[in-house]
């Protein structure tokens, strides 16, 4: 089935947050952020942006009738900072005018007196000086200090990852107006409604049910708008209530790049240990995870980064330690993957270098060691399925990977310019929130008289094609035509205490909500048929909008009984029409003081093998060809979750290699726009892309069996940084490229010719100009 | 401020009569006078390719270019493409590929495609590249958002072509809804959901 929402995209009819007609007298909103990255606030002037016309208020922190405090997790974040400032673009006031270009012109009438302080940009700066969001945590099986005795193989060395812009193309963005009797409604574009409603309601002191949150669709979220879009909710909400009009926020690009935080740099050591047979016998790993100045997602970021720090394989002895530093950078925040990515770098990262030890390729290594039945994760969940060596194998043998190797070969002995390079991609992926208690989800269901039903659940359409898989799913359960089913806005008031659209969990959880929500209507209404037809309960059944028993259509009277007749007996019959449904994922829990416990619902597996080629002359590369066999247990869309595989994986080498976030030694955001931001476009996608749909038998947890999809194919584009440098080396023998990401061309041009890269060095030695302002 | 203008612009085919400020963009008239919201803007900077229109069938970044200088042009958005509640064929590939995900970028992309398959009927991969190369998607990872044009193109040439094989790929079972026999066409409306 195609996407349900495809037509209105098509047509431009689909409405975004900013698309939404204005109500009368609706004001606009801009927000001025410090212009320093950390320093104490002496004093704020106001006035100069009060005065210009068309200006109807700016709004500081002493406005705020509640608490003045975003923070989810800790609370360390206030929405406008009051005496100091800890990054670059921290709110401070909010702008409120009669258009958006006054707004935004009037921002820069305002001064901030700050007394600067030095900035820390580098989380293992951040470390030494004890700067640190919450105790270091560790993950930990086996003895690894015993088992560095049994190894052949020992290598140590440091791995880095940069941070990605969210890059939405849709901007973050809210719309407020007041309600009776002080209460506010608010469109927002975020992937968590309440957690804007209980952002907004302790701010401005108002209990949760005076606050709806309403959310039409997003125009991209990838985890930017998880916990990010409460901020501009509630300033929104701020300013309608203190100016008693309607308020729309929606951030210039400058600002949201600037103002909010992108996917955490991690910076990581670790030390790996493989004996004869290439077994991995013992891993060590620290993450140095870039936190900015507040913790917003980041404890849970960690965490996830901690469950897949051995990505898709067996290690016996491991001890992961991870510390969340706190830096003067805005909060970095969830991305599609959440940590995973960081982990699982990593760890190939490791791979890579103790392959190069032990002269072998790194294919080698990882095929020996995939998870198997039986073997379980340091963090004590057990594996039940063979779907990593499955995936891997199915993988090799259908795009050939031994014939594409020699291909690879024979072409370096050919090409002296342009070189290829070759790496497989495993990855296993756990479906659940790691906090146990955010797995649960609840659905309202109405079927109207006339047969048409209306949908509400927890779930955020972001582009993921959420809406076409519940559609879908309520069509299943009640045998009716998808296009008799609506999927309605997102709405607090229809459903309550939603988890956010996250961790690739919706169509899980409010799919299973759905199934229960349409099976109890689906009863109701075939006991009804039962006894109208004088049948016994259980003897009829409902089949492609027709009652039947066995294979035969029913009739009542004389018409024939089909959904539509059926829905209308029931309504005269004072049937209820209408079903609310809750789940909560079985059987997960985790143990945070031991750090054991079973937290995943499932895992999702699969493999990928990335060509890379390299131009040795100047250092650019394009990916030739990506081949994937992904885990999905039984799609429900093959379409939705072809194309989340295909996005995901443009997104993954995006980060991997083109995508660069570069901070000056001020804390100042130096690639803060489109044009110094560099996101793949057309060109950058790879030359080729196949994929299968592998189905397995698992994926009990997931809804019809049809697995998670969102997050799991970021992590192929991990391949193209480890092509790309399985090519420098087939370029030059004497490249030493490190485990830097991302593996801009620049980077590339300096791993092959290292002398020149010493070079640079003692040019910028020498010079006045600092590197990061050269680039 | 600067003083609000009177200007007659032709949107797709419809005359309008509208009053705005003289500096405001194309965007900025077409979104908020014209209330013609399907125009997008990403960036309000040229670089990111949303706000793709047509002015005189050639496309513009309307985030770039003053309402002011297009009184008398032909100006087409994407609320024009489709005929009534027929969808045009290069809709209906995109619908029929899933070449729109959230859907944002989507009518930028159509504008630019369009333009070219005005001009262009048998478009190569590369043409296709070129054309889209400065409109940025963040959800599809464009693969199928060429093949959706190269489809089209297929269509509208008069063939009666199926879609690119490389969607065979993933798709078990040919055929399925959403899908990919050879020699399939792209589904003759989209008015519906299915
Ligand atoms: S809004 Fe015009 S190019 Fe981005
Ligand atoms: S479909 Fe979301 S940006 Fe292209």
């Amino acid at each position: 089935m195609r996407n349900i929402d495809s037509a209105g995209h098509l047509r431009g009819e689909s409405l975004y947050l900013d698309d939404l007609p204005e109500l009368e007298g609706t004001l606009h909103a801009a927000v001025f952020g410090s212009p320093v990255a950390h320093g104490r606030v002496r004093r704020l002037e106001i006035g100069p942006a009060l005065e210009t016309p068309g200006v109807v208020a700016v709004l500081t922190a002493a406005e705020i009738p509640g608490e003045n405090q975003i923070g989810g997790i800790l609370p360390d974040e206030p929405l406008l900072a009051e005496d100091e400032v800890h990054y670059d673009g921290q709110p401070m006031a909010i702008v409120v005018a009669v258009d958006e270009a006054v707004a935004r012109r009037a921002t820069r009438a305002i001064r901030a007196e700050i007394d600067e302080l030095p900035a820390i940009t580098d989380p293992r700066e951040a470390r030494r000086r004890g700067l640190l969001i919450q105790p270091p945590r560790t993950f930990s099986c086996g003895d690894v200090d015993a088992a560095w005795e049994d190894c052949a193989y020992v290598v140590e060395g440091v791995a880095e990852s940069g941070g990605q812009e969210h890059l939405y193309l849709e901007t973050q963005g809210a719309y407020a107006h007041r309600t009776e009797k002080g209460g506010l409604r608010i469109w927002s574009s975020t992937q968590g409604p309440t957690v804007v409603q209980r952002c907004v309601a302790r701010v401005l002191g108002l209990p949760m049910k005076e606050i709806e949150v309403d959310v039409t669709r997003l125009g991209g979220g990838f985890g930017g708008k998880e916990d990010q879009a409460s901020a501009w909710a509630t300033m929104a909400a701020l300013a309608s209530l203190r100016t008693a009009r309607p308020v729309k926020l929606v951030p210039h690009r400058l600002d949201d790049l600037r103002m909010t935080g992108t996917r955490h740099p991690y910076s990581s050591d670790f030390r790996i240990g493989l004996d004869e047979d290439l077994k991995i016998v013992a891993y060590e790993v620290t993450f140095h995870q870039n936190a900015g100045a507040a913790a917003d997602l980041s404890p849970a970021v960690l965490e996830r980064t901690l469950f897949h720090a051995t990505n898709a394989y067996f290690v016996p002895n491991v001890r992961a330690t991870a510390y969340s530093c706190r830096t003067n950078l805005a909060p970095n925040t969830a991305f599609r993957g959440f940590g995973g990515p960081q982990g699982m770098f990593v760890m190939e990262a490791a791979i890579a270098a103790v392959a190069e030890r032990a002269g072998v390729e790194a294919a080698e290594i990882q095929r020996r060691n995939l998870v198997r039945v039986g073997d379980t994760f340091p963090y004590g969940q057990a594996v039940d399925e063979p779907t990593a060596e499955a995936t891997w194998d199915r993988c090799a043998e259908r795009y050939d990977l031994a014939g594409l190797r020699r291909r690879v070969a024979e072409h370096n002995a050919r090409d002296p310019v342009r070189k290829l390079g070759l790496a497989v991609m495993p990855i296993a992926f756990g479906i659940a929130f790691t906090k146990t208690h955010m797995n649960q989800a609840s659905v309202l269901v109405h079927v109207y008289g006339d047969g048409s039903v209306g949908v509400s659940t927890a779930a955020v359409e972001m582009g993921q094609g959420i809406n076409t898989k519940l559609v879908q799913i309520a069509a299943r359960v009640l045998s009716i035509d998808p296009s008799r089913v609506k999927i309605e806005t997102t709405n607090t008031t229809r459903v309550a205490n939603t988890s956010p659209t996250a961790a690739s969990a919706s169509a899980d959880l409010n799919g299973h909500a759905l199934v229960r929500a349409c099976s109890a209507i689906r009863g109701r209404l075939l006991s009804l048929a039962a006894n109208e037809l004088g049948l016994e309960a259980g003897s009829v059944d409902l089949r492609e909008e027709r009652v039947v028993v066995g294979a035969t259509a029913t009739r009542l009277g004389r018409e024939s009984l089909d959904w539509e007749s059926l829905v209308r007996a029931a309504f005269f019959r004072r049937v209820d029409l209408s079903e609310h449904a809750f789940y909560a994922t079985p059987g997960i829990h985790f143990d945070a003081e031991t750090e054991k416990g079973s937290p995943f619902g499932y895992l999702v597996y699969g493999t990928a093998i990335v060509l890379a080629s390299v131009d040795r002359l100047r250092g650019t590369y394009e990916i030739e060809a990506v081949h994937v066999v992904h885990d999905v247990g039984e799609s429900l869309n093959p379409t939705v979750d072809g194309g989340q595989v295909e996005g995901g994986i443009v997104q993954g080498i995006g980060w991997m290699t083109m995508e660069e976030v570069i901070y000056d030694e001020a804390g100042r955001l130096r690639s803060g726009a489109l044009s110094t931001y560099k996101i793949p476009d057309v060109y950058a996608a790879p030359k080729r892309l196949e994929y299968e749909l592998f189905e397995t038998e698992s994926g009990n947890g997931a809804v019809y069996r049809s697995k998670a999809v969102g997050e799991p194919p970021l992590m192929y584009g991990i391949g193209a940084f480890f092509a790309i440098r399985d090519a420098i080396r087939a370029a030059s023998p004497e490249a030493r490229p490190s485990l830097v990401a991302p593996l801009t061309p620049e980077r590339v041009l300096l791993a092959l010719y290292p002398q020149g890269e010493r070079a640079t060095e003692a040019a910028f030695a020498e010079g006045e100009e600092s590197p990061a302002e050269v680039r | 401020m600067s003083r609000a203008v009177t200007a007659t612009l032709r949107v797709n085919g419809e005359e309008r009569t509208v009053a705005f400020p003289g500096h405001h963009t194309l965007l900025e008239v077409l979104r908020e006078e014209c209330a013609l919201t399907g125009t997008k803007h990403g960036c309000e900077l040229g670089e990111c390719g949303a706000c793709t229109v047509l002015v005189d069938g050639r496309p513009v970044l309307s985030c770039l270019t003053l309402a002011c200088q297009h009184e008398g042009r032909e100006i087409e958005t994407v609320e024009g493409l489709a005929d009534g509640n027929r969808l045009g064929p290069l809709q209906v590939a995109f619908a029929d590929l899933g070449a729109a995900q959230c859907g944002y970028c989507t009518p930028g992309i159509l504008m630019a495609a369009e333009a070219m398959l005005r001009e262009q009927p048998r478009p190569s991969r590369e043409r296709i590249a070129e054309q889209l190369s400065g409109n940025l998607c963040r959800c599809t990872g464009y693969l199928k958002i060429v093949e959706a044009v190269e489809w089209a193109a297929a269509v509208r040439r008069g063939e009666d072509a199926g879609p690119p094989p490389e969607i065979l790929f993933g798709h078990p079972e040919p055929g399925r809804p959403g899908g990919d026999a050879p020699g399939r066409r792209p589904s003759e409306t989209a008015s519906s959901n299915t």
